[in-house]
């Protein structure tokens, strides 16, 4: 199949687009349950996107109104209040895991015991195999104001407060519990990559370094650092990304007394449709959905640009 | 006997001090060794005392709380209690075929797809790529996938929670990261032999990955027994419930089940809690390597 031309490049013919397809056809057949998962519950749902323009209570029909969904939702208080939650929830979220998980690895890695290391490894990890639901029901009954609440409880005891608070029912308490969850419930398991890239460090270098007199530090300051440096930038793009993608974690913990300081944008979706009764509005819902995704979308675009332009390849 | 004295000399003879990291002994007991250690038994109690405080709490049948390392009157009764209770043996039940059905169905078309999308050969390939990588950067949203759902039949209906999730580019994508470790020429001569691509992928393909198909088998198990948002989105119904349903359910409202013996309503709650996390905490000790294995696949190749 391969000619040689006069200026040395070597040219590749391919066999005719028919017969490789023809050759092919089993791949072709094997894909087609994929594509219809893939079309039934990733591009159908984008065709819905035109309700954004649309006004469609429940009860009456879709009808088209243009761009008053969009200019209504500019005015909303509401809706700026949870598009400002999803990013600083999400940003500080992702800041405190990862500097959080950064620290740990690194003492990870200085660790003489290797038996204490691994038993340390798998408690840590542990919070990840619990769902959002379960991680909520620990902390709220940690965190209740009655007799059964351990934190407060403790609290008490030491004189640290007078009498029981009730944290998750005060919009700035909620918050700091909500960051503390998040470090509890992720930060193990991202330890995980770090240490991937701990260990790939050549111990040569480490040698190195000692035989140029560097103490403990030096090595954590010029050596370890250097090399963990490129993967927490990976890691801050890549969970950059998905910012906008902030659920479940919030919808749990979330309450009556709270609901309104702390929705972020999904959650107000889901309340905005689901839980007011008559006058939810379908159409408005959806622009507020395609509001999120276009800047998911434009974060994802930014984010792999300065991912190629830090490690040579995109994210997706 | 005398411990014989290590000598560093040059090539020619000459001695030399030995190199400074090899100097000095080293201590395992240092400071910062007792400070790092200390460090970690810290880290791992913070993770540990909350999953203790519901474990004992979901064995003790006092209604005295507060602070204690054991329970004070031990007893089983708040297992008993959620065992055999038919309110919460369905949503259990649920969860568990929920989770089998959906593993398997979702490493079939992740295997499946990934086989497919490493046919370097094959037209349209990369079209096949994008179509699934796209749905990674845009979708439509909770409202239109809601709407489609419902158009489908598929709210209200068992199959919904399961259908849905089965399809998630992300595992795909690990598992073509995975396949394409696998030799060419091992497809090639199989190719030669006169294997089909269904022989191939049977008999190559998936032999070859079975480390990879434990990893992300386990990541579906997770993710299909941790489900709430698709139950929460698709499913009104309280008979179709899953376990977290009605596990949230409870903790909202006292909404619950009538308690056996002498177990109280805050151990019952808690009998729920280890319950739902019960069989990923008897597993995980055993398979915790494969599920760090699943996140390091997608790792290899940065």
């Amino acid at each position: 199949m391969a000619g040689s031309t006069s200026n040395g490049t070597i040219t590749v013919r391919q066999k005719p687009l028919g017969q490789r397809m023809k050759k092919y056809w089993g791949f072709y057949l094997m894909f087609i349950p994929v594509l219809i998962f893939v079309a039934l519950f990733h591009y159908a749902p984008m065709f819905g996107i035109r309700y954004a323009f649309y006004s469609w209570k429940i009860v009456a029909d879709p009808e088209w109104v243009g761009l008053a969904n969009f200019e209504k939702l500019f005015r909303q208080s509401q809706f700026s209040v949870s598009f400002w939650n999803t990013v600083v929830f999400s940003v500080i979220k992702l800041l405190l895991n990862t500097g959080f998980a950064v620290l740990i690895s690194l003492l990870l890695n200085e660790m003489i015991s290797l038996k204490f290391k691994k038993v340390s490894q798998t408690i840590i990890y542990l919070p990840h195999f619990m769902s959002w639901v379960v991680t909520a029901s620990v902390f709220s009954l940690m965190l209740s104001p009655t007799a059964t609440g351990l934190i407060n409880q403790l609290l008490l005891k030491l004189g640290v407060i007078k009498e029981s608070v009730y944290y998750l029912a005060d919009k700035g308490w909620w918050r700091v519990w909500y960051y503390i969850i998040n470090v509890w419930h992720d930060t193990g398991w991202q330890t995980i990559i770090f240490m991937a890239t701990l260990t790939g460090i050549d111990p040569g270098i480490y040698e190195a370094a000692s035989i140029d007199g560097a103490g403990r530090w030096k090595k954590m300051w010029y050596v370890t650092m250097p090399a963990l440096g490129n993967t927490i930038i990976t890691v801050l793009i890549l969970n950059l990304a998905k910012i906008m993608n902030l659920f479940e974690s919030v919808f749990v913990l979330q309450n009556d007394s709270v609901r309104r300081a702390t929705n972020v944008l999904q959650t107000y979706v889901y309340y905005q449709t689901f839980n007011s009764g008559a006058s939810a509005d379908y159409g408005y819902t959806t622009a507020v959905g395609l509001f999120r995704s276009l800047v998911g979308l434009g974060l994802m675009l930014i984010c792999n640009y300065a991912s190629k332009k830090v490690r040579g390849r995109g994210i997706v | 006997m005398a411990t014989k004295e290590i000598r560093y000399t040059t090539p020619a003879g000459v001695e030399v001090p030995p190199p400074p990291h090899l100097n000095k002994q080293k201590s395992q007991y240092t400071p910062f060794n007792f400070v790092n250690g200390f460090i970690f038994i810290l880290v791992c109690l913070i993770v540990i005392v909350p999953i203790w405080k519901v474990l004992i709490d979901s064995l003790d049948l006092t209604t005295g709380y507060g602070m204690k390392l054991f329970p004070t009157k031990f007893g089983l009764d708040g297992y008993v209690s959620v065992f055999t209770n038919q309110s919460l043996l369905r949503p259990l039940w649920v969860s568990v075929y929920t989770t089998v059905a959906g593993t398997f169905l979702g490493l079939l078309l992740s295997t499946m797809g990934a086989y497919v999308l490493i046919q370097w050969d094959m037209p349209g390939r990369t079209l096949f790529a994008n179509i699934l990588l796209f749905t990674m950067i845009f979708s439509g949203g909770m409202i239109p996938s809601y709407l489609v759902m419902r158009g489908l039949g598929l709210t209200n209906n068992p199959l919904g929670p399961i259908l849905l999730p089965a399809i998630n580019v992300y595992n795909l994508v690990l598992m073509r990261n995975f396949f394409e470790g696998i030799p060419a020429s091992l497809f090639e001569s199989a190719d030669l032999d006169g294997c089909t691509p269904m022989g191939m992928f049977w008999r190559i393909a998936l032999p070859l990955s079975k480390a990879a198909l434990a990893s992300i088998g386990l990541m579906f198990a997770v993710a299909y027994w941790n489900d709430y948002t698709n139950f929460k989105l698709y499913i009104t119904d309280r008979n179709l419930y899953n376990f977290q349903m009605k596990l949230r359910d409870m903790m909202q409202s006292s909404d619950l089940p009538e308690s056996v013996g002498g177990a109280t309503e805050n151990t019952i709650k808690n009998a729920c809690v280890i319950t739902a996390i019960l069989p990923f905490m008897i597993l995980y000790p055993f398979l915790q390597k494969y599920f760090v294995k699943g996140i390091n696949i997608g790792a290899v190749k940065e």
